[in-house]
């Protein structure tokens, strides 16, 4: 146990699954990286409603991406992979760096952790760097930890080029 | 000017010879550094442009900072209600006052000196003043802010002119105000802009956003993934009622029109082939009984885009959305995206206007990001001396002068009627207008 009560060996786990999220979406590894979500799982992305405040209901106000099960995120795989998507071929080349990963409660098979993450994005109009602030969800299935949430604070604004999963 | 365009005129930039069948546009006009400089001289800081829904500045005291053209300037409602629009530059230093993009404030103090300017624009306190300037120099008024030249609001929304030398707004508007009227009366309690917003940048010229706003033509090409990945969703997902998206109508061939609505503005529209999946459906009882057949057919039936000139652009498509432009420029343009709603709908349908908003318009979203992608393209495509020449011809033969049957029964007169969507005729009176603009150098029509 660490110092705040958290299992090391979850610690661990949980660093490890974001760390492996990354690494398929920068390898473009999408049905893999697709089997880390649960069925019922939210991929939100707020929108920002003033400089300093995000959006905080989905229900009710705008988001850059909210996505409400694992089929909607299969949606995006099909459009990249559909080489149709003209702001998706080519497609930007990734490197997600991810840090600062903390586990803030575990009660039972219901685990949340916040990260961030720096992704350097290189495409047709070269080279950027974004950063974003992860609130994860995870659920345990059968055995194996799950994405059940993530929610995404893109950090930047006045956006250049898409945004897509692969870039959050 | 550059080489593209150093010993020609603008009237050399649009080729315009209908009678023999040439419309033409030079690709000079998407990268000229010298046009760029008069457009925003003469376009977007000679005449009107759009500046806020009266729903961001709904309360006394309430602000929004936005620019005409380069120069900053905000919204402002006043304590009797009504609006004022001022200059966003103190005027001791020359500091944009507004700390932020929007707040209420009962003064804005300048944070740099401290002086304090009232709702009004008034200059109320200068700090430590009677050290700094002799009495007489005291005068009142010498330093209150400068208002705008001209402000106006038609049904909520709020425009405005550096120069004071324009036309009225309702007659700048001309047709458009007709299509205003579409959103605008739609909404029994007014529309209010929903919080959040996206800003973006696209590298391509400004003129690029208004006439992808309403060239149908693109659609079952650029489009073709977006209504691919939306059917492939539904059919797995076995979607209903407000969630479906109607993929079949940018897949297919659906009654269709363009319109030339006087003064550079443009609109488009495409019939709905399933118009129960729209959010305002819910008020279709409401609608019938409150407005004219055919003012509730164009409501219900007929998604629309509407751009005015020279600075937004209001859909009524799949979503309604607020997309302001700002040329930043010429290969450089900001658009920052608002989604507008009736106030009170249903929760349900106040969702599903959302999830529509994002699926298809933003940056993030599955069809605008296709755009931006596309827009680029062109721009790139653009800066090679020997391809000079846009044509924007098709469809000219069946182009109708005045209004068409649609027009006729909503009652508006557009300067030409194109019956399909995927026609170009609306783009002369664009770029008529351009060009009067840039040679006449005011807003006066």
């Amino acid at each position: 146990m660490s110092a705040d009560g958290i299992d090391a060996g979850l610690e661990r786990e949980v660093a490890a699954l974001i760390n492996r999220e990354a690494m398929l979406l920068d390898r473009r590894r999408w049905n893999e990286w697709l089997d880390l979500y649960a069925e019922d799982a939210v991929y939100w992305a707020p929108a920002w409603a003033s400089e300093e405040e995000t959006t905080t209901d989905p229900e009710t106000q705008l988001n850059l991406i909210y996505l409400k099960n694992r089929g909607r995120l299969e949606d995006r795989v099909f459009r990249i992979e559909s080489r149709q998507s003209w702001a998706s071929l080519p497609l930007d080349r990734t490197v997600h760096v991810i840090g600062n990963v903390l586990v803030e409660s575990a009660e039972g098979d219901a685990i949340e952790a916040t990260a961030n993450c720096i992704v350097h994005v290189y495409g047709k109009k070269g080279a950027a760097t974004r950063g974003s602030r992860y609130d994860f969800a995870f659920r345990r299935i059968d055995g194996a930890l799950r994405i059940a949430r993530k929610k995404i604070t893109f950090i930047d604004d006045r956006l250049e080029g898409p945004v897509d999963i692969y870039h959050l | 000017m550059s080489s593209t365009a150093q010993s020609r005129s603008f009237r050399d930039l649009v080729d315009d010879r209908v009678d023999e069948g040439v419309f033409r546009v030079d690709r000079a006009v998407y990268t000229d550094e010298a046009v760029f400089e008069a457009e925003i001289e003469r376009i977007f800081e000679g005449g009107w442009v759009f500046l806020c829904h009266e729903s961001q500045v709904e309360k006394p005291g309430d602000y929004w900072a936005t620019e005409i053209g380069r120069q900053p300037v905000y919204v402002m409602r006043q304590t009797d209600g009504s609006l004022g629009c001022y200059i966003n530059s103190c005027s001791h230093r020359g500091a944009v006052l507004t700390p932020l993009k929007q707040g209420n404030v009962n003064v804005l103090t300048c944070r740099f000196h401290g002086w304090v300017y009232d709702r009004g624009g008034r200059c109320i306190s200068i700090k430590n003043e009677e050290l700094g300037y002799a009495a007489e120099e005291r005068a009142g008024g010498r330093f209150d802010l400068r208002r705008i030249g001209a402000l106006d609001s038609y049904k909520g929304f709020v425009f405005g002119s550096l120069r004071s030398d324009v036309p009225a707004l309702r007659d700048h508007l001309a047709a458009a105000a007709r299509w205003i009227d579409l959103l605008a009366d739609q909404a029994r309690d007014g529309l209010e802009v929903v919080p959040g917003c996206s800003t973006y940048v696209v590298h391509g010229n400004w003129k690029l956003q208004s006439e992808n706003s309403v060239d149908g033509y693109h659609v079952t090409t650029l489009h073709s993934v977006f209504a691919a990945t939306t059917a492939q969703r539904e059919a797995r997902d076995a979607t209903g009622g407000m969630g479906r998206t109607e993929s079949g109508r940018i897949r297919g061939k659906v009654p269709s029109g363009t319109y030339d609505l006087g003064n550079g503005h443009m609109g488009l529209w495409a019939q709905h082939i399933t118009p129960h999946v729209r959010p305002i459906y819910e008020a279709r009882a409401w609608l019938e009984d409150n407005l004219k057949p055919a003012e509730v057919d164009w409501i219900l039936n007929r998604g629309r885009n509407l751009h005015v000139f020279p600075n937004v652009m209001l859909m009524d498509n799949p979503s309604t959305q607020i997309r302001l432009v700002k040329p930043i420029s010429p290969a450089l343009t900001e658009v920052s995206v608002y989604c507008i709603a009736p106030r009170g709908e249903s929760p349900a349908a106040r969702a599903a206007r959302l999830r529509k908003f994002e699926d298809f318009y933003l940056t993030a979203g599955m069809a605008t990001s296709d755009d931006a992608a596309a827009l680029e393209a062109v721009q790139n495509g653009s800066t090679g001396p020997p391809s000079q020449w846009n044509d924007m011809t098709r469809g000219l033969d069946a182009l109708v002068t005045g209004p068409d049957q649609g027009a006729r029964d909503l009652g508006f007169e557009p300067v030409a009627s194109c019956p399909d969507w995927e026609h170009e005729g609306m783009f002369l009176g664009f770029y008529r207008a351009w060009l009067d603009r840039l040679e006449n150098g005011t807003g006066v029509a």
